[in-house]
């Protein structure tokens, strides 16, 4: 197949089996089991973007709060969202519940391992897109705090900027 | 009652509703999107290009494709592919959202049988008309709707009945020196891109202003030539259009055999349900949503599809052939210009190759060639943060990311070419109605098969060689492409094929159903063959010629 079948790759390759996402409506529970992970997500986040980096650090730009905001908007995949909350509970069920409390070689190392997994490196990926979304999008979503991002890069968004997010809807 | 009620209202919708309704007509727009306006269109990177905020969420509304696996064909929804086949769903439709690198067809192009002759596997066959019927269109599309450009003598560059181009071409990046160069080099003739982009100001809209984010973009000044600028505007200005906005058309319904009566549209805010009185109906709602919804207007007359008789319907779907590839211009290795100059931001590439639309070479052979767009990498800032970041297999992170990621957007700037050749029609790629999906109006989805003909990724691999040819003579580095016969879904045709038998087309030469006479389709679903360019020229000037006969028919009635 040229594209590759989504839902299928994102659900079997997990141990944990079919989300229950796939089907819930309820933000109040997404946001309930987020808060259970949203450790590990920022952990993973600040190893990737670390403050050595030249692009501005996780802990710099609210990427955490940005990654919840962004999988909440309507227009954001389901399946997808599903799968950044299992890809983390996958990670900390590998790591039997250490890995926010690592240290950094440790955590290079679990993450290594887990990329091996053609599931951990899909989420990995999935946590970098979401990270650079944040960092590089319009500073009015939030995380490209006074264009740091785009400085970084010397690359800026045209005009007109954005005035509203998500066009308003 | 309306005189007309067109149902979208892209490139053709608005060709025809501006027409229509300059004629004096009573035009009613159907759109199923809603009206994004002019000052709502931010270069929001997020919004516009990561998220499903101008298309259907793919959830609610979506294709099935049908690829081959194993010898057998199987669909995928295209919600478990993110494979979206939806484009620009609001007002204007995807011409809000082109880059606009347009051309005429080329004359061989509506003889493409008589001039190759049959080609196994494929369904070519002549038009009904000729270019010289099509030309007097073309040049009002260029002048009309907005397309700037030079003129240059050129084999395979169409006659004009004007010498030039109104508009002079947009501003061009320093490195049009460097490419022009490397072309003359190779003994390859450059040519300046039309673009239906103002580059000065028209009465109602301003010139373009380099915002370095157009194509996939809506345009803030109004110099990018969509429908909705150029069409829609003024055919609103004549007070006889009525652009219904969210309303989404389930089927056509027809009393009797020869005539549709209404549609039956559904608003897609409330739910609510309506019929829409017209005297004729166009369908401009895209190629293989056209198809579809005449396939989902099927009655006790027409049980197969409306105005299907000939069993054509939905058949000799067109995408185009090719691809792209691209290489990098390096800082430290930058010939011709200085680098500053390179990476001004804004400033278009302006450059096609049309030397291999036809090939007739002594070792090469004579066959259907392709042309060729010059542009730099698409400016968006988080699609190219996130290039270039895996290592043997494996993601790059941490301060080594960093370092990739800098010295990739400030050290280089990449130059890409697209390759247009045609998509032969055959038979494995054609719109029919799915058996057991449904979108959320209850109706049947469209499947669309999409199988290319091996002939297609034949062309687009001799001119990709060709033109990495052209990017290693201007002294790029990591030059690759990418030629699949996997479907551009932004550049669909065909499916209602014109014709002059009723046997084995759906359209007369006018685009006027052969079986229901008050029924046009007027979008690129009249293509029996697609060219080798970009569909929106063809598809501006073909509807205005609809539009004219449309006139004259509701004249002489």
């Amino acid at each position: 197949m040229r594209q590759l079948k989504r839902r299928n790759f994102l659900i079997l390759g997990s141990l944990l089996g079919i989300s229950p996402y796939l089907s819930a409506k309820a933000v109040s529970r997404y946001e309930k089991e987020f808060k259970e992970v949203e450790n590990t997500i920022k952990s993973v986040q600040e190893h990737m973007f670390p403050p050595s980096s030249k692009l501005p650090s996780a802990q710099s730009t609210s990427v955490t709060k940005f990654l919840f905001e962004t999988m909440m908007h309507k227009s954001f995949d389901k399946d997808i969202k599903a799968f950044v909350l299992e890809g983390a509970k996958e990670l900390e069920l590998r790591e039997k519940g250490r890995f926010v409390s690592m240290q950094k070689k440790e955590k290079e190392h679990a993450l290594r391992e887990y990329e091996k997994t053609s599931y951990g490196s899909s989420w990995l990926s999935r946590i970098m897109t979401l990270t650079m979304e944040g960092m590089f999008s319009d500073p009015i979503y939030g995380s490209n705090i006074k264009e740091a991002g785009w400085k970084s890069v010397d690359a800026y968004g045209g005009y007109p900027r954005a005035k509203i997010k998500y066009m308003g809807l | 009652m309306y005189d007309v009620v067109i149902i979208g209202s892209g490139a053709s919708g608005g060709a025809v509703a501006y027409t229509l309704c300059k004629a004096g007509y009573k035009v009613a727009v159907l759109e199923k999107g809603r009206l994004v306006k002019r000052e709502e269109f931010t270069k929001d990177e997020l919004a516009y290009c990561r998220r499903d905020l101008v298309t259907p969420n793919l959830f609610d509304e979506y294709h099935t494709i049908e690829e081959k696996v194993e010898g057998k064909w199987v669909a995928t929804p295209t919600h478990e592919s993110g494979w979206s086949f939806w484009n620009g769903n609001i007002v204007g439709g995807s011409s809000n959202l082109m880059s606009g690198m347009l051309h005429r067809l080329h004359p061989d192009d509506f003889r493409l049988k008589s001039k190759y002759g049959e080609i196994k596997g494929a369904n070519v066959v002549d038009w009904p008309i000729s270019y010289d019927e099509l030309e007097p269109y073309y040049a009002l599309a260029e002048e009309l709707v907005g397309i700037s450009g030079y003129y240059e003598k050129h084999k395979y560059e169409p006659k004009r009945s004007t010498p030039n181009f109104t508009q002079p071409p947009t501003k061009e990046n320093a490195v049009v020196k460097l490419l022009d160069k490397s072309c003359k080099a190779l003994g390859i003739a450059p040519l300046v891109t039309p673009r239906a982009v103002l580059s000065q100001s028209k009465p109602g809209r301003d010139a373009c202003y380099y915002s370095n984010f157009c194509g996939s973009y809506g345009c803030s000044s109004g110099a990018k030539s969509s429908s909705r600028e150029a069409l829609l505007k003024p055919a609103l200005a004549t007070g006889n259009l009525t652009l219904l906005t969210n309303s989404h058309v389930k089927y056509l319904h027809s009393d009797s055999k020869d005539k549709v009566s209404y549609a039956v549209v559904v608003d897609t805010l409330t739910g609510k349900e309506k019929r829409i009185e017209g005297k004729m109906f166009v369908v401009a709602a895209q190629a293989h949503e056209s198809a579809r919804l005449l396939l989902n207007s099927a009655n006790k007359h027409h049980p197969d599809g409306l105005a299907n008789s000939s069993g054509e319907l939905g058949k000799n779907l067109l995408f185009s052939g090719g691809g792209s590839g691209q290489g990098e211009l390096h800082k430290d290795s930058l010939k011709e210009i200085k680098f500053e100059e390179l990476m001004t931001t804004g400033l278009f590439v302006n450059r096609s190759v049309l030397d291999w639309y036809f090939v007739d070479h002594w070792w090469d052979g004579k066959f259907k060639g392709g042309s060729v767009e010059f542009m730099f990498e698409h400016q968006n800032i988080i699609t190219r943060t996130r290039k270039n970041n895996h290592k043997e297999g494996k993601l790059v992170w941490g301060t080594e990311l960093g370092e990739r990621v800098v010295k990739r957007m400030t050290e280089q700037k990449s130059i890409r070419f697209e390759i247009f050749n045609d998509w032969l029609p055959n038979d494995d790629c054609f719109v029919s109605l799915d058996p057991t999906h449904k979108d959320k109006y209850g109706m049947p989805v469209g499947k669309l098969r999409v199988e290319g003909h091996p002939q297609d990724v034949k062309v687009g691999k001799y001119i990709a060689e060709k033109c990495e040819g052209i990017l290693e003579e201007m002294g790029a580095k990591n030059i690759y492409s990418g030629i699949s016969s996997a479907p551009a879904q932004n550049l669909v045709a065909g499916g209602c094929r014109f014709g002059d038998d009723p046997k084995t087309s759906v359209l007369n030469k006018y685009c006027q159903a052969h079986d229901v006479s008050n029924l046009f389709v007027a979008d690129a679903s009249f293509m029996p063959t697609g060219g080798s360019v970009a569909y929106t020229w063809t598809i501006y000037a073909n509807a205005f010629r609809v539009a004219d006969y449309i006139v004259q028919t509701l004249q002489n009635s």
